[in-house]
């Protein structure tokens, strides 16, 4: 069953539960409409690997995004090992598994960061058992490719790691959570994880976490390299995430048990933020790229259909 | 080493200097903190899994990627890092932090917990969650991480924090400021102790920097849902010159409106999302209330004497 998520419901703030009340009344309203197609699917269950294939499956099936015979690229998040802070390993099986059903001649990781990072969140172990690639990569500029970005406000170009050019489809894969910067990472903040260091550096002004320019700095480049990188497929995990003493943690886990996947990645971030009661409108850089259309520009409009798996 | 050099007085006492500074620095860094760890089996059960890993100073960023900066703001030394493992497979991760100061080990405690869990006697003061327990004894800061949230994963922790914690000094009182809270209807888990703009952000946003130049605060909360804030300046002058620059930002601000102007010696705005702050500046601190009414935002800021 879909539903519209009305404009009050991503702004409401507040009970944690009190989002799937709102939804709920909303569902009521888009009963009787015309199908329209699903902009955000959401898979809720306590076995995230079914979860994550509801959710893909909610927006098209990955044979919508995995053509016969593609190379397939996937950022998950591997910033910390503490509970809550990483994407989950089941989610990745199911990734690499839906990949490969559809056709993929190869599915890899790209990351510049440690072998050690992927084994400790036992990614390395999914990748392995699954026969996917791990393709770990040196903080060499050299290896990063200069990126124009049309309209970009603070980012001009961007650096992107070479190899996610030999590949055909690239799907991104954050686990959301707090931040103590910004308060929220998502689809949008998880590029990062291919832009070089460097480059990632220039995101950083002395001040930006705590000077407000300087903070608008970083989000506004957050959303100018979202310009010039963008997934075929945004498949987030929601399914226990930190909400304090983000991004590294251990902090307090929120356990909403859902898998959330779409291709815009304004209406996936503002759908994971409202999770844990932060309005959008809160959140610069899902303000930024509403305002500067990077996805929708109306979240009112933006389709929501939740299943458990 | 040029032997004219050696022979100029100047010279020799900017060499001393530097030498003196350079043994001062290393005092500072006394002892490996891996002397602290618990050995093997010193927490029945449990033995040390691969080699402890350590940080110092910025090397902070390369372990806390995205996250180094509130230690840093609070004050951070160094910190060693090494997991145990118990038998069944149920690992642990410990995280010892050595701060700058008792103060900052406090805050950066202070930041870490939630308020909701289980109070440890260890240390000045511990806290178990669902699995995790922090806590902090002198100028050090305790962290340990389950990975799972089995009740033998956290019985670990506590077993792994109370040997710990006699192996740390003793020392290290809780900062002054501390103390300036009404303890009347305080809920003890709500204190924060923060020095700097970032622990302010992650408690009450008020989107500037100016006017907030603050040394330490701190921040209560009250059974009545109340919170009260206490922004030490150092001096009334201090204070009195950051507070117009603070207010003139929220009068320029899109998000915050002037409610009352001089209500019982204190200004009010409101911030956009239905609470009221009040604002009383009381010698080299500026006191703030934040409650859901604008009677109560008063009560609040006119507790502090």
């Amino acid at each position: 069953m879909a539903h519209t998520i009305g404009r009050r419901d991503f702004f409401k703030t507040g009970a944690r539960a009190g989002l799937t009340l709102a939804l709920g009344r909303t569902l009521a309203a888009a009963e009787g409409r015309p199908a329209r197609a699903v902009d955000v699917g959401v898979g809720i269950g306590e076995d995230y690997g079914r979860a994550a294939a509801k959710a893909v499956e909610l927006v098209g099936g990955m044979a919508r995004f995995v053509p016969k015979g593609a190379k397939v690229a996937l950022l998950p998040n591997v910033q910390s090992r503490h509970p809550g802070s990483f994407t989950k390993p089941g989610i990745l099986r199911e990734i690499v598994r839906l990949c490969k059903k559809a056709g993929a001649a190869e599915v890899n990781c790209l990351s510049w960061q440690t072998v050690k990072q992927w084994e400790d969140t036992g990614l390395k172990a999914v990748l392995d058992e699954e026969g996917a690639g791990l393709r770990i990569f040196e903080k060499d500029e050299s290896l990063f490719k200069a990126v124009p970005v049309p309209g970009g406000q603070a980012l001009k170009e961007a650096r992107v790691l070479a190899a996610l050019y030999d590949h055909d489809v690239f799907i991104n894969m954050p686990i959301t959570k707090d931040h103590a910067g910004n308060k929220f990472t998502g689809a949008m903040k998880n590029l990062m994880g291919l832009n070089s260091p460097g480059s990632n550096r220039t995101f950083h002004r002395p001040n930006w976490k705590t000077d407000p320019d300087d903070v608008a700095h970083l989000e506004q480049s957050i959303v100018d390299l979202n310009k010039a990188l963008k997934p075929a497929l945004n498949v987030v995990d929601a399914t226990e995430f930190i909400v304090t003493n983000g991004p590294f943690g251990p902090g307090e886990l929120l356990k909403p048990h859902k898998v959330v996947a779409g291709t815009d990645r304004v209406a996936v971030d503002a759908y994971c933020a409202s999770l844990w009661g932060l309005r959008p409108a809160d959140i610069v850089q899902i303000k930024r790229a509403l305002e500067q259309g990077l996805g929708t520009r109306d979240l009112a409009k933006v389709v929501v259909k939740e299943v458990r798996a | 080493m040029n032997a004219a050099r050696v022979r100029n007085p100047i010279f020799v006492s900017v060499l001393a200097v530097v030498l003196a500074a350079s043994a001062l620095s290393a005092s500072r860094f006394a002892g490996p903190l891996r002397e602290y760890l618990p050995a093997d089996g010193a927490a029945p059960g449990w033995a040390r899994d691969g080699e402890p890993q350590e940080f110092e100073g910025e090397d902070l960023y390369s372990y806390i990627d995205g996250g180094a900066e509130i230690y840093q703001e609070y004050g951070f030394r160094r910190v060693v890092v090494q997991d145990y493992r118990n038998p069944r497979g149920k690992s642990v991760s410990l995280e010892l932090f050595e701060m700058d100061s008792p103060a900052a080990a406090y805050g950066m405690y202070t930041f870490k917990r939630s308020g909701k869990g289980r109070i440890l006697a260890l240390g000045g003061g511990g806290e178990i969650e669902a699995y995790y327990l922090n806590f902090w004894k002198g100028r050090f800061l305790v962290t340990l991480t389950g990975f799972d949230e089995a009740a033998e994963t956290v019985e670990g922790l506590a077993a792994i924090g109370r040997v710990v914690d006699p192996k740390l000094p003793d020392g290290g009182e809780t900062p002054g400021l501390v103390a300036a809270l009404p303890a009347e209807g305080l809920r003890p888990g709500s204190v924060k102790y923060f020095k700097g703009l970032l622990g302010l952000a992650n408690i009450y946003p008020f989107y500037t920097a100016r006017g907030l130049g603050f040394t330490d605060a701190v921040q209560g909360r009250y059974d009545s849902e109340e919170t009260l804030m206490l922004l030490d300046y150092g001096s009334a002058e201090a204070r009195h010159t950051a507070w117009l620059e603070l207010r003139t930002e929220l009068e320029r601000s899109e998000r915050f409106e002037l409610a009352k102007d001089h209500l019982a010696g204190a200004i009010v705005f409101l911030d956009g999302k239905g609470q009221c702050v009040a604002f009383r500046e009381a010698r080299g601190l500026l006191v703030v209330g934040i409650a859901s009414s604008l009677e109560r935002a008063l009560t609040t800021v006119v507790r502090v004497r």
